[in-house]
């Protein structure tokens, strides 16, 4: 970064921690404490751009202290730092902590400086869209206007959703990737909602991939196959939005999409801020081969209706 | 006449040897089924304790794991960062080095060259003087080492709690093994639960190492469970006449009056299927009837439960001289 010095805010209830990242990190303006209380109000008080907070604190869980500084200072990217795959930490740090990554401990010195870097950049780049609630007639709008599709081939999870989210939003329902490229190439689609996976495989290629090359989709992913460290790379590698357990709850259901129609439509006015969400495209050798082909060709290709839109290389 | 009634007699006694013979028979066959039943739960209760070894293996080793992750992330963070430490500073040194050949090949008559060199060598002495960055890696070092001793002292309290080279009688020190217990249940109680820890003097006792710390890794692990939303754990230790004592006491959920009887029951367990096997406290308890010793426990609903186990102390032991 050309202007001044990056500020890293880190907290940790392990002080050696915190010196270890101070030294690790010695190019950039430091703040550290080992109090959660503090480091809300460091957050604001020196503009913080990048918060890494460990997860396992005694007073206070991090994604507690990272949904606080979001609230008290949005602008600052969040990044979960943890020793322990726990799975409600990972569901807490997407649908609470919102985190741009989720790092585990022991970390590797080059990834997180490239992390910090590059979240840091983003933050003092890329405007912000704040999740203030939208007015009643624009969510009206919104609704009407957002495709939503929801790729799930549990006969009865879909016959849920279709209960839960046709009688509010425009739905298309598909049972594999090769229909959902086709409905996203024919209609303007906002939010996807998936399985991590269908009778006859995987979906998060998918998923991150889609998320890669257009950022401004909102993903909700809403699973019973839960396990940590899919969870992980759909943060890392697919900026997913929202995770769900099932069995799927009409409450949580319409919440998280409703608000990830709001973080699509506040994106489509402001495209720009859609790099908050970034991530960079897989690797070649880590895309499966029924997706490397003609299907990766059709995702790269799929009309980016939003103008202005970075693409995400 | 007589040739009938004996003929009808005849058959009768025939036909009662041969029910029996059937029933003896019948008899026999379900011995062997029960037999064959018996032998079948069994094998399957080896395999159910089997399998709680197992899981008290994998949350032990998750357990050390996690314990570790912090250790190693800043020793190996700290090591690669004192090594560009160590270049930035070599980078420096070998400026000054550069100077010294300047000045050693200089023509100390001429005072115009030395004037300048004399600048740049101060400036460059200056920075060498106040580079931070041996301190500062002097500070990442001393931390390190300090990471590589808990990084030590874990492991070896992982070997002294799963006492791998040895599975026979050992003299214990009951504290150790508290001690040892708690490290492996740590991550599971650093969140939420103060730890006191109240250990006494204790002469040693007989045991098996590695199932004292089952036992003990159980208590704790069922006390932090009753404390849901946090509390405290209380660790208490002592001589009580020719026993000696620990007591594991939570400030948790407490057990209810009708589930008490119950709790040492092989597979009675109040939680939701696929999390307890409701074997823990039965191994508790055949492991302490096993070295001899006996289990206590004190609950209030809504206050909590502690859990007592008491052990003989050995006098031949105590009578030995040191």
């Amino acid at each position: 970064m050309s202007e001044a010095q990056i500020r890293v805010l880190f907290i940790d209830d392990e002080a050696r921690i915190l010196r270890a990242l101070k030294a690790l990190f010695r190019d950039c303006e430091v703040h550290a404490t080992t109090d959660p209380a503090e480091a809300i109000r460091l957050a604001s008080a020196h503009d913080i751009d990048v918060v890494v907070c460990d997860q396992r604190m005694p007073k206070m869980q991090g994604i507690e202290v990272l949904r606080e500084i979001k609230l008290a200072h949005p602008r600052a990217m969040r990044v979960l730092l943890t020793g322990y795959a726990d799975l409600n930490a990972v569901l807490g740090s997407v649908n609470e902590g919102e985190v741009f990554r989720y790092v585990s401990k022991p970390w590797d010195n080059a990834e997180l400086r490239g992390i910090v870097q590059l979240a840091a950049r983003i933050a003092r780049d890329t405007p912000l869209v704040l999740d203030k609630p939208v007015d009643e007639r624009d969510r009206e709008q919104a609704r009407k206007q957002v495709g939503i599709l929801v790729i799930e081939d549990n006969a009865e999870t879909q016959q849920r959703m279709r209960e839960i989210l046709t009688p509010h939003y425009q739905v298309r329902f598909v049972t594999s990737p090769e229909r959902a490229l086709q409905v996203l190439e024919q209609h303007e689609t906002g939010v996807i909602i998936s399985e991590t996976a269908g009778q006859h495989g995987d979906f998060t290629a998918l998923i991150k991939t889609l998320k890669q090359y257009h950022p401004h989709i909102a993903t909700v992913v809403v699973t019973d196959r839960a396990n940590a460290q899919v969870a992980i790379d759909l943060i890392n590698e697919g900026q997913v939005f929202r995770l769900l357990l099932k069995p799927v709850r009409m409450g949580s259901c319409r919440l998280s999409v409703d608000a990830a129609v709001g973080r699509y439509w506040q994106l489509k006015q402001n495209p720009q801020a859609a790099r908050r969400y970034f991530v960079a495209p897989s690797a070649d050798s880590s895309i499966p081969s029924w997706l490397a082909g003609s299907l990766l060709q059709r995702i790269k290709l799929l009309p980016s209706r939003l103008l202005g839109m970075a693409r995400a290389h | 006449m007589l040739e009938i009634v004996l003929l009808v007699v005849c058959v009768l006694l025939a036909g009662a040897a041969v029910v029996m013979y059937t029933r003896g028979k019948r008899a026999d066959q379900r011995v062997a089924e029960l037999n064959a039943e018996l032998e079948k739960m069994q094998h399957t209760q080896s395999q159910v304790i089997h399998t709680t070894k197992l899981a008290s293996l994998g949350q032990m080793i998750a357990g050390v794991a996690h314990e570790m992750n912090t250790p190693i992330g800043f020793v190996k963070s700290n090591v690669e960062v004192v090594r560009e430490l160590m270049n930035e500073h070599r980078a420096l040194l070998a400026k000054c080095i550069q100077g010294f050949d300047m000045m050693l090949a200089a023509d100390l008559t001429q005072p115009q060259f030395i004037e300048p060199l004399r600048r740049t060598m101060t400036k460059v002495r200056h920075a060498l003087a106040t580079d931070a960055r041996l301190p500062d890696a002097d500070e990442l070092l001393k931390d390190s080492v300090d990471g590589l001793q808990q990084i030590a002292s874990l492991v070896r309290n992982l070997k002294g709690f799963a006492r791998v080279d040895s599975d026979g009688m050992d003299l214990l020190d009951l504290n150790e093994c508290v001690e040892s217990a708690l490290t492996i249940a740590a991550h599971q109680l650093r969140d939420r639960i103060d730890v006191d820890k109240q250990l006494g003097a204790l002469p040693k006792i007989h045991g098996i190492a590695s199932q004292i710390n089952q036992v003990l890794l159980n208590l704790i692990t069922n006390a932090g469970q009753a404390m849901g939303d946090g509390g405290k754990l209380t660790l208490t230790s002592k001589r009580n006449g020719d026993m000696v004592e620990v007591e594991v006491a939570d400030t948790g959920a407490g057990i209810p009056d009708a589930v008490l009887p119950k709790i040492f029951d092989p597979f009675f367990t109040t939680k939701p299927v696929g999390e307890g096997t409701g074997l823990g406290l039965s191994i508790v308890h055949k492991i302490v009837q096993g070295h001899g010793g006996s289990i206590k426990v004190r609950t209030a609903a809504g206050k909590g439960s502690a859990f007592t186990i008491s052990f003989p102390v050995d006098h031949a032991l105590l009578k030995k001289p040191a």
